[in-house]
Parts: structure tokens; sequence; C-alpha cells
């Protein structure tokens, strides 16, 4: 029996083992696609069928949402009140709720099929007869308007923020629509909105047409979603989720990519909002308040955030048991109680407890699968023994013939003259000027709190300053943090802030963004140019990660969060490189290093410089700071305290006195330690202290 | 009535409703800001709260709006009252936390405002399903005096109202500025992190957060059913998205700000309803808050706790 | 087709008969007509929903105890518009179901639903599929109104029918009474934001100002809102005579506890959604006392049947009826009126026939004999008065005892 059972899964499995996984994909796409088409011609209950459409429906609006939510990471509570903005611009112009008195304006529109002529006593008025294919996109066009104007106001505000204010606008439009009776009827609802036609045929009120179109734009919208989320444009937006001063320094311009996500987002409820009141024939505010916008965020969460199958199954499900599933499975407990006995079991019904069943599933799913049903990220594969043993290189990177040659133009790469950070009382930087020579190596040395880091925020526009900062005499003080990095300049953090759920490719690849041109219309159209840009992106990213050799190569699938602190100190600088830097500004790269790690990257960094890239760094580490750079300058308290060659400054007795405090410096003095091995004993301390911070 | 007579009694129902959004405030204030958490079942543990007012008051025999009490009993009794409902709200305000919500404190993103939302749905809920959806009749025990100001009137319903959040607000804010948990509070919001390292127990602060919330919730809810003679399921959400515009209108996190901010939006409600249409009133109090947000976005006064992000 | 639970229900007996190996033979079939109830059993409406599908329900009970139609057996089979996603009535639900509804062959008629714009989602799949529905509660015009007929009943003969008045005579009426007979001068209008409650007070107030009534002011409640004292504390200012609420009882208790206060000499008066035990246990005496409140349907005093009927239900059910339990109980009676007149004139019941005989029935139910005009509307428009009166005599909630009936509201 057992050998006949394992005869037959061989026999049957064998097929599907001769697949690959894309394969196997592909034909679990087309399986699904098969039933979905298939379903509406074997089931015979239109009412299940409207069922599937109104889950379709939910579906796209799910899939909305995850644009916002789930890809830009903007937590939006009102998302419901786009679906009405696209339900009531389809009713209103199709029905006969709003009806102008007729002049001559409208014989053009009339022309073209827009609007007619009726007469129902009176003067003649103005019919609007927008069609149902032609509302489709237009909703989508008006909605991310409405999306936009919406989404400006939000854009300065933060997480919390945001979803109080989105929730005040999920409330504003239902009670709009509630109010301005003369366009929507108010609460008895819109009479008369026209169904959609095909070919002369009417949709009328038979599901299944409504079904097919549900359908097929669920795909459309899955396939668009995906390709957004493989694009320039996906991984823009998942930087700002992930982190949005990173993003902005990696050259995401923030406001246009917020408002984009808003602007999709809203688009596809447009659409939806069209679709779903042409299959209703009427609109009432109640479809749209607050219950609604929290439902299709429970979707999304369910399903998966930025899980673009996650959310689509999440709709699907969600929907199907409180439309359909829920009343059957009453149904059969209670047929189940009649048969044994149990009145308990036969009056039981689940349905008015579906919204406790809500609570409850968002409740569990929180605490326990809080990546949803189908996980946005699958894990990346374990790493072999021999791909995990890194040996430590030496002689700085190998193949630096993969970057191109950097050309220093003559002068000053940068300029810092006069800048004051001030932050309320405080002055943390004060008259603060540095010249970086282009192709020159400055190290930025100072005890903590002397202003270093903030020096690197002012230059890369993250702090308000006041004074003068040129990039190859080009003033940058005052613009924003991804037009910095546009003109070239890029940096590292003291305390690492990469995309800590993307991958070591995913970070890489937004390093390059604001060298990438492609927009929302070619990641969905994907013409050749773009194809090939992105090649070409995928190819610099990985020549980029494989400088680091056996570091990062193994790894470029794992999400940076699971790497070594070191490790990921290498991912920030293979970003920043990405981006082409002009100047590339490094903020303690090595701390948190071992020595010979130590070693090791700051020989990679001179192997940088001697290829013609400028750099800025702030170092702890005294060797380091005398391998690599030519000029070094203190800073104490916000203010320059010395400059000079790296030997000169060692010697400074202010510097000495700023670094250590005046008795440990006397007592320094007096025993006369050696000058490398009090190095050392400042970099282990500055290391003790970096490691603390780990984890 | 006068114009002026017009204003005064307005500003009487502003100031009452205010004073109840800000009660429902401050729990929304002392939670955010230690966890920086928009805590959705906030909304309906002020539902619940009233009613177990509701049952309290039952049980004491005060029924509908025929027994009247006045002196000793009438404060025992709503002292009674107050007292179970805030230990009840409070321990359910506790329960949350350490069952629940203490699980995804620490996840990045909107897990816990989501589990949040999930907890308020069903309270909700479980009120619907047992209690049934239509509004209850609350007791007044409270003798029906009033006090004529030119053509106003001030009921002592709401001088009540008054001196309960006047008091509780004033135990609220010697709680947070003077005790030894206050203390650690506000250090756990400025810093959670270092508060720990100097011996802080952060898992005690934000029970505590969590607990004194919630009875101010409960509190509210019982002051709304005083004030109004009704309950219902549905009370929650209406009054807790007003009470949470109210603490954001104040800078959310500062707990003066969240008790200006309920009285602003009583305000501003009781004169959308005068001088606009009431309809509109909702529209006007979240366009104000956006404009709040947009030109001041840490709130009128500001936030106590930092941005940690 | 067999529905689910049917299917599942007969599989599990023949597999329990199967099991116990005993034989069992089934009585002489009676004929299975199902009655489907489309109610808001999920979300705010929930209880109201319950109350009037036990009206329904219990109907349906008594016709089959009774053996009312001879030959035939009635079930039930529950519908929920209420949706999670909405937190209520949903319209895209109603229609949902008003396919499933279409699609299951037992359901002859349904009784239903609720709300106006579940109506206006349903009516128009009901007409394709020729299955009648008789609202006990939805009273927006549009769906009957003839205007608008190419919509709502495409299939050209009316589907919906109701066995309540709609807001275009209600409200109307109500005006002529308090012009006529309260003799008011000046008047405040408010509704509660929904379709019913904005439907009744706009009849009310356009015929209110055609009767020479000044009209002060017209607001909108929002229901789920707390506090009306602001907007009382201005109609107070504007010191009109009396107040119309057009809307139902989720404002209308707080209406009438806040009024009570701050307005407690001006006259109040509201529709049939004023009427209820849902004002009596929620908002209670003194607050109630005195305002108006109207049924659109004939008074008959001293009627001891609805008070039998109300003790029975209250009994049954343990709850006591409202006004929309009797509505539905009536659709349910009708409905069973209209089978029994097919069975007695010998015709095989079938949609179109129960449809056609819906429309042609004249049943004596609770509210009265109900007759439907051509479009699906009760023919008898009288619209009766009651005035909240408190009467220690009888239960404090029931309304029966509470509400006094005090005239006919005039049609001019």
């Amino acid at each position: 029996m057992q050998a006949v059972l394992a005869s037959t899964k061989a026999w049957v499995g064998r097929p599907f083992a001769a697949l690959t996984v894309n394969q196997r994909k592909q034909l679990g796409l087309f399986a699904l696609t098969a039933f979905i088409i298939v379903f509406p011609l074997v089931h015979d209950n239109d009412g299940d069928i409207d069922s599937m459409a109104n889950a379709a429906a939910y579906a796209t609006l799910a899939l909305g949402l995850n644009i916002v939510v789930g890809f830009a990471g903007l937590l939006d509570l009102g998302y419901a009140a786009f679906f009405a903005i696209g339900a009531y611009y389809y009713g209103i112009f199709t029905s006969f709720q709003v009806m102008p008195i007729w002049s001559s304006f409208w014989n053009p529109l009339a022309a073209i099929g827009l609007v007619e002529k009726i007469n129902q006593g009176g003067p003649d008025l103005v019919h609007f007869t927008l069609s149902f294919w032609l509302a489709l996109p237009t909703a989508a066009v008006v909605a991310a308007f409405f999306g936009v104007l919406f989404g400006a106001p939000t854009l300065r505000l933060r997480g919390d923020y945001l979803a109080i204010v989105t929730l005040g606008f999920g409330e504003i439009v239902p009670i709009v629509a509630r109010n301005a009776d003369t366009l929507t009827n108010g609460a008895a609802g819109l009479n008369g909105v026209k169904a959609p036609s095909l070919f002369g045929a009417s949709f009328g009120v038979d599901a299944t047409p409504y079904y097919y179109v549900g359908m097929t734009m669920v795909a459309l919208l899955i396939f668009i979603s995906i390709r957004l989320r493989d694009s320039r444009i996906g991984r823009a937006w998942m930087a700002l989720r992930e982190d949005e001063t990173a993003a902005a320094t990696m050259g995401v311009n923030l406001v246009r990519f917020k408002l984009l996500a808003f602007a999709f987002g809203a688009a596809f409820a447009g659409m939806t909002g069209v679709f779903f009141v042409a299959k209703l024939q009427t609109a009432t505010p109640e479809m749209f308040g607050f219950p609604v916008s929290t439902m299709i965020l429970v979707m999304v969460v369910f399903g998966g955030m930025g899980s673009v199958w996650g959310v689509v199954l999440g709709a699907a499900i969600l929907q199907l048991l409180q439309s359909w599933f829920l009343k059957d499975f009453s149904g059969w407990i209670n047929a189940l109680g009649d048969m044994v006995g149990s009145s308990f079991l036969s009056n039981l019904d689940l349905v008015p407890s579906m919204d406790l069943i809500f609570g409850i599933i968002l409740v569990v799913m929180m605490l326990f699968r809080r990546e949803g049903v189908i996980p946005a990220k699958r894990r990346a594969p374990l790493l072999n023994f021999e791909a995990q043993h890194a040996e430590v290189t030496r002689g700085g990177f190998v193949h630096l013939e993969k970057l191109p040659k950097w050309q220093p133009s003559a002068g000053n790469a940068l300029e810092v003259r006069g800048v004051t950070v001030k932050f309320g009382g405080l002055t943390a930087l004060n008259q603060v000027d540095i010249i970086v020579p282009a192709g020159g190596v400055v190290a930025v040395i100072g005890p903590n709190g002397s202003g270093k880091s903030t020096l690197f925020n002012a230059i890369t526009g993250l702090v308000h300053a006041d004074g003068s900062i040129r990039l190859n005499g080009a003033e940058i003080l005052g613009l924003a943090p991804h037009e910095i990095l546009d003109r070239g300049v890029a940096r590292t953090f003291q305390n690492i802030r990469l995309f800590p759920n993307l991958t070591v490719l995913e970070n890489v690849l937004i390093g390059q963004h604001s060298r990438l041109r492609t927009g929302a219309f070619a990641a969905i159209f994907r013409p050749p140019a773009t194809n090939a840009e992105e090649a070409g992106a995928l190819k610099r990213a990985t020549d980029i990660i494989s400088l680091f050799g056996n570091r990062l190569t193994p790894r470029k699938d794992q999400v940076v969060s699971g790497l070594s602190y070191a490790n990921r100190r290498r991912v920030e600088v293979a970003r920043a490189l990405a981006s082409r830097p002009k100047i590339l500004l490094l903020d303690e790269p090595t701390a948190g290093m071992n020595p010979a790690e130590t070693l090791e990257l700051a020989e990679q960094i001179k192997s940088l410089h001697k290829l013609g890239l400028t750099i800025l760094l702030i170092e702890h580490k005294l060797d380091v700071v005398t391998t690599l750079a030519e000029t070094v300058m203190v800073l104490d308290h916000g203010e320059k305290i010395a400059e000079g060659r790296p030997e000169e400054v060692r010697r400074n007795e202010q510097v000495l006195t700023a670094y250590l405090g005046r008795a440990v410096r006397e007592a320094v003095k007096a025993e006369a330690i050696a000058e490398s091995e009090h190095a050392e004993t400042v970099g282990a301390e500055a290391l003790g202290a970096e490691s603390s911070n780990v984890e | 009535m006068t114009a002026g007579d017009l204003v005064l009694q307005q500003a009487i129902n502003g100031l009452s409703l205010g004073a109840m959004y800000a009660l429902l405030a401050l729990g929304f204030t002392l939670v955010y800001g230690i966890l920086e958490l928009i805590n959705f079942s906030h909304f309906n543990v002020f539902m619940v709260g009233s009613f177990i007012g509701l049952f309290v008051l039952h049980a004491l025999g005060i029924e509908g709006q025929s027994v009247i009490l006045s002196g000793l009993p009438l404060i025992g009794a709503l002292a009674l009252a107050f007292f179970v409902t805030m230990m009840t709200t409070g321990m359910l305000g506790v329960g949350i936390e350490r069952f629940l919500l203490r699980r995804v404190r620490h996840v990045k993103g909107p897990a816990a405002m989501i589990t949040s939302i999930g907890v308020s749905y069903v309270l909700f809920n479980v009120i619907l399903l047992t209690l049934g959806a239509d509004g209850k009749n609350f007791p007044n025990p409270l003798p029906p005096v009033q006090f004529a100001i030119g053509g106003a009137v001030l009921r002592l319903r709401e001088i009540l109202i008054w001196i309960i959040a006047i008091v509780l607000m004033g135990g609220l804010t010697w709680f947070v500025g003077f005790t030894r948990m206050g203390k650690a509070m506000r250090a756990t919001a400025q810093d959670p992190e270092a508060a720990r390292m100097m011996g802080v127990e952060v898992d005690r602060v934000v029970m505590m957060a969590f607990f004194v919330g919630s009875a101010l919730a409960g509190a509210g809810g019982l002051i709304f059913g005083l004030y109004y003679n009704y309950t219902g399921a549905a009370v929650g959400f209406n009054a807790g998205l007003r009470a949470f515009t109210a603490a954001v209108l104040g800078g959310i996190g500062n707990v003066p700000g969240a008790m200006v901010g309920g009285l602003i939006i009583g305000l501003i409600e009781a004169s959308g309803g005068q001088l606009i249409a009431t309809e509109w009133t909702d529209v006007v109090i979240f366009s104000i808050l956006v404009l709040v947000l947009v030109f001041r976005p840490a709130g009128l006064f500001g936030r106590v706790a930092p941005n940690k992000s | 087709m067999l529905t689910r639970r049917s299917t599942f229900k007969a599989v599990a007996g023949v597999a329990a008969t199967a099991a116990l190996g005993a034989s069992h033979s089934a009585e002489a079939a009676d004929q299975v007509v199902k009655i489907a109830l489309e109610m808001s059993f999920t979300g705010a409406d929930a209880t109201a929903a319950v109350r009037a599908a036990q009206g329904a329900m219990m109907a349906i009970d008594g016709a089959n105890a009774a053996k009312t139609v001879p030959g035939v057996k009635f079930e039930y089979e529950k519908f929920d518009d209420g949706t999670a996603t909405a937190g209520q009535y949903d319209p895209a639900q109603g229609a949902t179901n008003a396919r499933k509804m279409v699609s299951d062959k037992q359901i002859m008629a349904s009784v239903g639903p609720q709300m106006s714009g579940v109506g206006k989602a349903m009516s128009p799949i009901l007409s394709a599929g020729s299955l009648a529905t008789i609202t006990p509660a939805s009273t927006n015009p549009d769906i009957t109104d003839p205007k608008f007929a190419a919509q709502y009943i495409p299939n050209g003969k009316p589907v919906y029918f109701r066995t309540v008045a709609t807001d275009a005579y209600q409200g109307p009426n109500m005006a002529n009474y308090m012009a006529g007979t309260l003799k008011v001068k000046t008047i405040y209008v408010l509704d509660d934001s929904g379709a019913y409650g904005v439907g009744l007070a706009d009849a009310f107030q356009a015929q209110a100002e055609k009767k020479g009534i000044k009209v002060l002011g017209r607001d909108k409640l929002d229901p789920k809102a707390a506090d009306y004292s602001a907007i009382l504390t201005k109609i107070k200012s504007l010191n009109p005579d009396a107040v119309y609420y057009g809307g139902v009882g989720q404002a209308g208790i707080k209406l009438a506890k806040q009024g009570y206060d701050i307005i407690p000499n001006v006259i109040k008066a509201g529709g049939d959604g004023m009427f209820g035990a849902d004002m009596l246990t929620g908002a209670g005496f003194p607050a109630v006392e005195g305002w108006y409140a109207t049924q659109a349907s004939p008074h008959v005093v001293d009627d001891p049947k609805l008070a039998k009927w109300s003790k029975a239900y209250s009994e049954k059910y343990k709850m006591g009826p409202d006004d929309y339990t009797v509505t539905s109980y009536d659709a349910a009676l009708v409905i069973i009126g209209a089978v029994k007149s097919l069975k007695t004139a010998g015709k095989p019941i079938t949609r179109e026939n129960v449809r056609d005989a819906i429309h042609a029935a004249k049943v004596d139910t609770l509210q009265g004999p109900v007759e439907f005009d051509a479009n699906g509307d009760l023919k008898n428009k009288v619209i009766s008065v009651f005035q909240i009166k408190k009467n220690s005599d009888g239960p404090l909630d029931d309304p029966a005892s509470q509400y006094k009936y005090v005239g006919v509201a005039p049609t001019v």
C-alpha cells in the first residue's frame, strides 16, 4: 500500500520536480487564471460571483493602499476618501443627479458622447453620459490629483501625525458627500447611475461581466504594482519607508516620491470607485467611512504589507469570509447542531460576530505573524561555509578597474566657510572653515560632541546652517539633501543608516537612484531604454559589491539587518560609491571594526583616493587618520581648534587637551607614553564605546 | 436670549464638552508620550467605562431619571461609581498593555497601532453583541439645580463635570510632576533607553501610563453618561477621535497641551454648531487640525517627547 | 438548486439514517416556500434588525403552526447586508444578497431591507429576477418613484413593496397637523443625516413652508456625535414654537434628552422613527414627555389585537417590539397571504406569481388592511399622530401604553 502510494507520489511529483521555480510559478499562475476564468461558468450562484467581484474591488483597493503603506511606509487611515472620489466621479457624470441647462457650449461634448440633451419638461437639460471605459482612466487621474492635494500638506508630518491627518481627510470626504446633496443626493444615495456597456450590450445586473472586469483590473494592478516595485520608483519608496533621512541623502526626492505614492494609491482607489459604483448603480456616503479605510488596512496587514500577492489574498479572504463563507459556515454548524441535538450549535449565528472575528484576526496576526499571510520578503538561502568564510585582504580594492576613474577638477572640491549651526540655544558649529582640495583626503577629528557629525549634516543639507558651502565653486548650502547628492556629495553615517529590511543589492541599487532616469511611466511599460538602464544599474551594483570580495558578494541577496556590523559599514560605503560621488563623506567608517578589518577598510579607502575620489573623513582612530589623511582638522565644542598635517596635529597641545582633558594630559606627559601606543588606546576606547552600542 | 447670553451659554456648552475630551486626550497623550503609539483601544475603553459606571449605579439602585440623590448619599454614590469605574478600566488598560501591546511594543512600523485597532474592534463588538446597539438610558442622580447667569443657564452637572475634570487633571499634573513614578514616566518619555539604564523599570512605567490613562478614560466615560444621561456602544469612536485630535492639537505627549487642546475642540464644536452648521463641525475640526499640523507640526504647545526617529 | 445548508442537512441526514439503520419515511412532502430576511444584522443597526427579523419570523412560525396555507411549509433564511467593512449596512453586500436570493430557487419573496441605500442596490437585481421584497423600514421614495422606474424596476413590474409609508406622506401630513391643530407659526427642522431622516425632514419642511410656517433654520445632526447642546442652544435663542426632527432613535434619544434640558417648552415632533420602545428605554421619562410621533397607518382605537400581539412577542423573544417589528410582521403576513391566494386559486407558486399576488394582495395586518398602489407603495396613507404621555398604569417601556393617539394628520 505504502509502496503504491509512494510510487504514485513520485509519478505525480516527477513532472513538478523537473520544473524550475519560475516554471512552477508560471504553472501556478496559469492554473489560477484558468480557475478565475472558468469559475462563473461552472458556478451558478450569481451572489457568490458578485462576492468575488466585490473581493476583486477590495483587492484593487488593497493593492493601492499597499503602495502607500506597504511600499512607501506612509500610514494612511483615510484611504476610502479616494475610493469615494472615484465613485462619485462616475456616479455624478453618468446619473441624472446634476443636469445643467443646455447651451451650445455642450455641443462639442455631445459630439464625442460625453453628454446628451434631454428634456424632462421645461428647458433642455444636459445629461452626462460618461462612458465607463473612459471613466476608469480619467477617474485614476482625478483621484491622483486629490491624492497629491491631500498628500501635500502632510509631507512634513511623520508617521503618526500623517495617520491622524489622513484620518481627518477620510472623515471629511464622506461628510462632504453627505451634505453636498445637489451633487451627490446626500444620504439618500445616487439614483440612475448607468451600468457599463460593451459593444452596445449593457452589463445590467448580471454579476458575471462585472466579475471579469474586476478580475482584469486586479490582474492589471498586480502587474503595475510589481513593475513599480521592481524599479527605481519602488526602490525609492522602500528607501523612504525604511529611513527617510538616509533616503534623502541617497538622492531620493522625498516630496516627489511621497506624492507619487499618494497619487498611485489614490489612482487605484479612484478606478475601483468607478467599478464599484458602476456595479452597484448607486452610492451612499456610508460606503466610504472610517471602517472601510480600516478594513482595507486590515486586508493589507493581514495579507502582508508590501507583498503584492499577499494583499490580494488578504483582501480576497477577508471579503469572501464576511460576504460568503461565514454564513455558510454558520449554516454548517447549525446543521451539525441539528444532527447532534445541540440547541446551542443549532442556533449559533456567527454572522453578527463578524466584526469581533475581524478584531481577533487583527490582534492575532499582529502578535504572531506580523509579516502577513504571504510575507513580502523571502528569507535568503543560508550561506555555506566557504561563502561565510572571508579572509582579510590587504592592499585595497583589487578590481578597481570596474569603477570609472574620477577626474578631479582643479582647485577645491569643497569649501566650507563660516558655517554656523545652532540648535535652540546651543551652538553646535561656530564659524567653521574647511577646504578640501580636489582629489584630497581631509580628516576631521575631535572629541565626542565636538560637532563633527553636525558638520557632515550641514554639508549634506540635513540641518539648517548659516555660512557658505561650495562644491566645485557652486553654492550647495540651502539645497535639499537629494539635490546635494545629485551634485556629487555622498556620505555614510556614524550610526549606520542602511535600509535595514532591504537586501545588500537593493541598498546599493538605491545608491544609484539619482544617476538613473526611470520614471513611473517607464517603470510600468519598460521600454528597451529602461531595461538597458536597469541592467546597467544591476551590473554596476554587482561590480561595486564585488569590490569587497567575499565579504559581500555571497550575501548580496541577504537583508542587511542580518549582516555583521563591519559588513553593514561596507554596504554603506558601497551604497555611497554607487551614487558616483565627486566627494565622499565618511563618518567613522571603521568604528566597531577590529584592527585587521580597520586596516583592510583603511587601505580600501586609500585605493579609492588613488582613483581620484575626494574624501572627507571623520575618524577617531588616529592611525587610520595618519594613514589616509593629508590634512587633519580638529573640532572642539563646535570650533576649529587646529588644522594641519597629521603629525603636526598630533603634537598640538590644544588638541591633546581637548581629547584627554588636562589632568590626563599631565599624567600622559609624565609617563611619556609613546604616541603610537596612546593612539591605539584612544582607538580601542572608541572601539569599546562603539561596540557597546551595537545591538 | 441676548447675543451675550448666547455666547456665554455656548461657552458653557463648549467647556463641558472640552473637559470631557481633555480627560480622554490625557490618556492618548500619556501613552503616546512614552510609546509613540496611537492607542485606538482607548476609544472603547472610554465606552466600556461608561457602561461600568452604568452598572455600578444600577447596582446601587439608581436607575432611570427618577432616582435623585443629594448630600452625602450623592457624593458617596458618585465616589463609589468613579472608584469602581476607574479601577476597572485602569485594569482593562493594564491588561491590554500587558498581554497584547507589550508583545509588539518594540516592533518597528504600525504593528502596535494596528493591534490597538484590533483590540478596539473586539471591545466594541463584545459590548455590541452582549448589550445591543441601542442607546441606554443613563441614570441621573443629580438634583435639578441650575443657576441663571443673565439668560444663560449653568446646571449642576456642568459644575460637577468641571470640578471632577479639574480634580483629575490636577491630580495627574501632580502625579507626573512630583511623584517618583511620574518622574520615571517623564524620563522614559524622553529616552527609554537612558531611563532603563538609570534604573527605571520601563515595563512598570508603561503599565502605569496605561493604568492612569485608562482610568481617566473610564472617568471620562462615566462623566459622559452622567452629563448626557445616555450611553451606547458607539459613543467611543466619535468622542475618541475628537479627543485624539485634541491631544495632537495641544502637542501630543504634552499633558497641559492635551487639556487645552480638549477645551479648544469643545469650544470649536460649540461655536461650530452655533455659527456654521452641525453637519460641518467635523470638517471644521479636522481642517483646523490639518492647518495646525502644517504650520506647527509639533502642535500648538509643542511636544514634550523628542522625535525619536 | 439546493442551498448549501440544506445540502449539508440532506447529506448529514442520509448519513445519520444509514448509521442508525432506522427507516424513516418522510411525511407527505409540503412544498417549501422560503422567505428571505434581508437586514443589517451586523453593526450599528443590528438590534433593530433583530427586532424586525423576529417580527417576520413570528409571522412565519405562526403560519406554519396554524397551517395557514395547507401544503406549504414556510421557511426563512437570513441575509445580512451589514459588513465589517462598512461597519454597518453595506449596499454592496445588499446587492450580493439580492443575487444570492435570486439564485436560490426556493426563495419566493423577501422581507427587507431596512435601509434605502441597500434597497437602491437591490431593487434592479430583484426586478430582473422577478423576486418581490417587502420592506418594513426603508422609506426613501426614489425606489418606487415612477420617474426612476427604468433603473429600479427594469423588468417593468413593481418588486419593491412597503408596509411603511414613504417620507413623501408622513412629513407633509405632520406639517399640516402642526400648522392646523397645533397652531405652530415658527419651527426649526432637524434631521439625522440618514436617508430616512433627511427625506422626511425635507418633505416636512417643504410642506411647512407652503402652510405658512416660518422655518427658522435647518440642521443635520451627526448621529454618532454625543452632544447636541450647541445646536439646541442656538434653537433656544431663536425661540421657535416647535422643532421637527426627521430621523431615527440613534440621534433621537440624545435629542430628546438634551432637548428636555435646553428647550423644555418647545413643541417637539418626529416621524415614525421616534415611535418605539427605544425612545422609552433609551431616553425615558421625563425627557420624552410631550413628544409627538407619527405612524403611517390608521390607528384602531382600543384595538386589543395589537396589545395581545405585543405581549406574545415579548414572551417569545424576551424583548419589546418596536414599530419595525410590526411592519416586518405585517410584511411577512402579506407574503403568506399572497401565497395563500395563489394556492386557493390553484396557481403554481412561482416568483412571478408571488410578486403579482403581493401586488394584488389585500391582507389584514396589525396596521389594518394592507394594499399596494401601482408603484408598490401603501395605498392607505393615513398618518396617525401620537403624543407621549406618561401612563403609570402601563409598563413605562411599552409604546402601546405610553404613546397616546391624538388624531389623524390631515393630507391638506
